[in-house]
């Protein structure tokens, strides 16, 4: 079943959160209670027979559970090995190692018959396994607790797009037992949440689906990619921030605080800006273990001459890798080094700007900024669905 | 005291002075680096990079987050706890 997608799942889900204050009221034992409820949804979730080849039938959910004790045994092994020291290839065997599921799931399609053995969430879920090891690496994590990594793995409501929770934030949730004070904000922030996804993903996108993307996408003219591609960013919005509300909103009720995904993109000023409003929790992600991992490690060891060419490498680096994470398509990876590109003309220029001041600072220059952010980020979105090529 | 005989404080200052490109770190230690954008992810790193090799420590880029590093005040707090001074 996916998740917030229908009406059944959101009566399941009920069960769930209708039992959080009897939870509250037991709140020393409440992780017992999560870890339970977790086992339940994802039941409920990956209850499907899937056939990775011809005569063989498997249930998801004993892929999903497979998948999870793998990866608890890479991130373990790992931090054993830490704990006598650090070394580079035993670091980027174990991100490779994390890595591997995933991979062999996006590229085997591309070989062979064999298809489907991966489950809804298995990208995001790769996230939150690699955030685990590039802590321990930097020795943010000393020791994993069994209960306190699947629980985090596995977290049901986030699972299948997101928000990508990090470790650290997740375990300080984990490790406190909320007040009743504490669980009526909580409570006030899902139900603001959850009506806000009801708006945006039951109302907003659908309308916009059915009434302006649905008419034009058959259209060839030029007008009408042009009318899609307006459609298609509107859609693409309304539908993934009304599921990261709900995402969130539930998140909440379960005592757990994921980061909000979106802040607004279509007023970005810039396209740093935008990314620092659209799908955020993924941007940062790459932004911290990627972009900031490669330019850290290039600047020590004096690799290029250029400050700046390390950054911009760095850009190519994790946006093409985001672009690819979203599939191995050629629309996903242009994607990816469309944004690269625009981060990079972004930078080049406000440096050109700092020294020549052509672009001003006043109201018509900042919406003249909107305006041209908002059309770009647009045209991107026609790249990404896989409407061009 | 460090090596060449001053503070902790000033050899951090001297060095984010150089990034953030403006003196004005020295005069606001409460200034938003971030919110000015005085600092960027790269600017960040570099900071990093040029810290950790002025104090001889060993820092890593997902140890330390904006809000750990927003004012030049916050910054000299984290290099004056690592370098034990």
């Amino acid at each position: 079943m996916v998740p917030y997608a229908s009406f059944l799942y959101f009566g399941v889900l009920l069960y769930v959160v209708a039992t959080t204050p009897v939870m509250q009221l037991f709140r020393r034992t409440w992780r017992v209670w999560l870890l339970v409820a977790t086992l339940a949804m994802l039941v409920v979730q990956y209850w499907t027979a899937e056939k990775p080849w011809p005569n063989i039938s498997v249930q998801t959910i004993w892929l999903v559970l497979g998948y999870a004790v793998f990866e608890w045994a890479v991130a373990m092994a790992f931090s054993l090995v830490r704990k006598r020291g650090k070394h580079r290839l035993v670091f980027y065997s174990a991100v490779a190692l994390g890595l591997a599921p995933l991979v062999v799931v996006k590229f085997l399609p591309l070989f062979s018959q064999v298809d489907l053995i991966g489950f809804l969430g298995i990208s995001y879920l790769t996230f939150r396994a690699l955030d685990v090891i590039f802590c321990v690496q930097d020795k943010l994590i000393t020791s994993l607790s069994v209960p306190q990594y699947f629980a985090f793995l596995l977290f049901f409501p986030t699972i299948s797009s997101g928000p990508v929770d990090r470790y650290r934030r997740f375990t300080s949730d984990w490790n406190h037992n909320r007040t009743w004070k504490e669980f009526r904000t909580d409570l006030d922030g899902a139900l603001h949440r959850v009506f806000m996804g009801f708006l945006y993903k039951f109302i907003l996108a659908m309308l916009i689906k059915q009434y302006w993307l649905d008419p034009w996408a058959g259209s060839s003219q030029a007008w009408g990619i042009i009318s899609y591609m307006y459609a298609y960013s509107f859609y693409l919005f309304f539908d993934f921030a009304g599921y990261s509300n709900f995402a969130v909103g539930v998140s909440y009720l379960l005592g757990i605080h994921p980061p909000d995904n979106f802040r607004m993109p279509f007023i970005a000023r810039s396209i740093r800006d935008f990314w620092d409003r659209w799908h955020i929790s993924l941007s940062y992600w790459f932004r911290d273990h990627v972009y900031m991992r490669f330019v850290f490690t290039a600047l020590k060891g004096r690799w290029f001459k250029s400050t700046h060419v390390a950054g911009y490498l760095g850009f190519v680096l994790s946006m093409g890798l985001m672009g690819v994470w979203h599939g191995t398509q050629v629309h996903f990876v242009a994607y990816g080094l469309y944004h690269a590109g625009l981060l990079i003309g972004n930078d080049w220029l406000s440096r050109w700007n700092t020294q020549h001041h052509i672009w001003g600072q006043g109201r018509p220059w900042k919406l003249a900024q909107i305006f041209l952010t908002f059309n770009l980020v647009c045209f991107g979105f026609l790249i990404f669905s896989g409407r061009l090529f | 005291m460090g090596a060449t005989g001053t503070s902790t404080a000033d050899r951090t200052l001297n060095i984010l002075a150089g990034i953030a490109r403006t003196e004005e770190v020295r005069r606001n230690l409460d200034l938003d680096l971030f919110k000015f954008h005085l600092l960027d992810s790269l600017g960040m790193v570099q900071l990093m990079v040029a810290l950790s090799e002025e104090f001889g420590i060993e820092v890593s880029p997902s140890e330390i987050g904006r809000e750990d590093w927003a004012t030049p005040r916050k910054i000299i707090a984290y290099m004056e706890s690592r370098a034990g001074v």
